[in-house]
């Protein structure tokens, strides 16, 4: 049931989002869509573990006694044909997941808090440019701006960055950092790798991610074209481009850079009021479906009238 | 906390331009030139850089003696070049306006701004 709805999302939610065209347009609704997609995947698959335990769990004798016909009738909703075995595994399923997303979590945010002071450190220490307010400038031959979210925001510039654009398009790029820093897209993404690196081999969640951190930069181009214009940050993106040399070697396919200039020469199309809505609803029903479906079998049970326990819409009797 | 920084910044821009090995002691008087500053504060700066790892330090005579690690330019290019390198796990870490990318595709990019703006050239500083 839960396993069946975990599998369908993320098979068809996947192939479906992935080629859907909308989330470029409204970068922010395709964030809450993906990020809605693979929590959705990863809370059913977790229910479906802990409503397969249920009829399981041990409770402490005197509390059992108490419950009796509440927990007997609790349990019987929720057992399966597999009995015991099933119940077990189901248990250890919900918990194993669990701890490996939050063993990947706490991995991944230790790494992140690690370099980003190790970084900081370094820049301290590494000769400047010229002082500015928001952004630290460092004396360098290659061309890179950058900033450093969490807790210290920093954003990074170097001198041959800055001398490759005009003032307006070095404005319109301190302004889109300014928007990952003040945004906190950092979390956004940080929620995404940690389903990917927890689960590599679930095609969602790596989508999920990538998509992801390219919504983040058109999410951030547009924030900065309120402060500038669509066609200067395009520029500077292109600027920049020219004057990293040599190129890397490594061509990852499926630019995102060349997906934001497109977008940005072209005039702004957001999702309309409708779209809008549509997106938000079937975000909250794909989050609130393992919920409903997991706590279901309790409301009949509760609705038995053998259990203390109420749900809303149920007149305590 | 901010003043350490710049302190620790000025210690090391004069280790780089000293190029040989130095005591505290020297540090402090090339420092009190242009600042007043008591022993202990350039002792601790310099033992905060070589507690991470930008110093090294030998016992000459009675006193240590501190050299960079790293020259200048192995430091510069090895703040940079951890951002360069690029590598998709730096995605979390730290967040770049354009990624490295192959030629093709910077030609791609001018393309794609050379159709909708033909005449916007960035003006140079």
């Amino acid at each position: 049931m839960l396993v069946v709805f975990a599998v369908v999302v993320a098979v068809h939610g996947r192939w479906l989002l992935s080629r859907s065209g909308w989330p470029d347009r409204s970068p922010r609704l395709g964030i809450l869509a993906w990020q809605a997609l693979t929590f959705s995947i990863f809370v059913s698959v977790v229910l479906a573990g802990v409503a397969l335990a249920v009829p399981e769990v041990p409770i402490s004798a005197d509390l059992a006694a108490l419950l009796s016909a509440c927990t007997a009738a609790v349990r019987t909703q929720y057992a399966t044909p597999g009995g015991a075995a099933l119940s077990v595994t189901g248990g250890m399923l919900a918990v194993s997941v669990m701890a490996r997303v939050g063993y990947c979590l706490v991995a991944g945010l230790v790494t992140s808090r690690r370099q980003r002071r190790r970084q900081l450190e370094a820049l301290t220490l590494a000769p400047r440019g010229h002082e500015d307010r928001d952004a630290l400038v460092v004396n360098h031959s290659a061309p890179a701006a950058y900033c450093l979210p969490g807790r210290r925001k920093q954003i990074v510039v170097t001198t041959a960055a800055v001398a490759a654009l005009d003032d307006d398009q070095l404005a319109a790029v301190l302004a889109h950092e300014r928007a990952h820093l003040h945004g906190r897209h950092d979390l956004v993404l940080v929620a995404s790798d940690t389903l990917r690196r927890a689960f590599p081999r679930v095609r969602a969640f790596r989508d999920a991610h990538l998509a992801t951190a390219r919504l983040v930069e058109m999410l951030a181009d547009d924030v900065a074209a309120r402060r500038s214009d669509r066609l200067t940050i395009a520029t500077a993106l292109v600027r920049l481009a020219e004057a990293s040399a040599p190129p890397a070697a490594l061509g990852a396919g499926g630019s995102t850079s060349l997906a934001r200039v497109r977008r940005l020469v072209a005039p702004a199309h957001p999702l309309g009021v409708t779209g809008s809505a549509l997106t938000v609803l079937a975000a909250a029903a794909l989050l609130a479906t393992p919920v409903a479906v997991v706590a279901a079998p309790a409301a009949v049970a509760s609705a038995a009238d053998l259990c203390p326990i109420s749900f809303p819409g149920q007149s305590p009797s | 906390m901010r003043q350490m920084g710049q302190l620790e910044s000025v210690v090391m821009q004069r280790l780089w331009a000293y190029g040989r090995p130095v005591a505290v002691r020297e540090v402090l008087e090339d420092l009190r030139k242009d600042r007043a500053l008591a022993y202990t504060t350039v002792m601790t700066v310099m033992d905060n850089l070589r507690r991470k790892g930008f110093l090294t330090r030998e016992l000459v005579g009675r006193a240590y003696q501190y050299v960079p690690v790293q020259s200048r330019e192995e430091h510069n290019a090895a703040v940079m070049g951890e951002v360069l390198a690029g590598s998709s796990d730096r995605a979390t870490t730290l967040m770049r306006f354009v990624e490295q990318m192959p030629l093709e595709e910077v030609a791609q990019l001018r393309q794609v701004l050379a159709s909708r703006a033909p005449n916007r050239k960035g003006r140079r500083r």
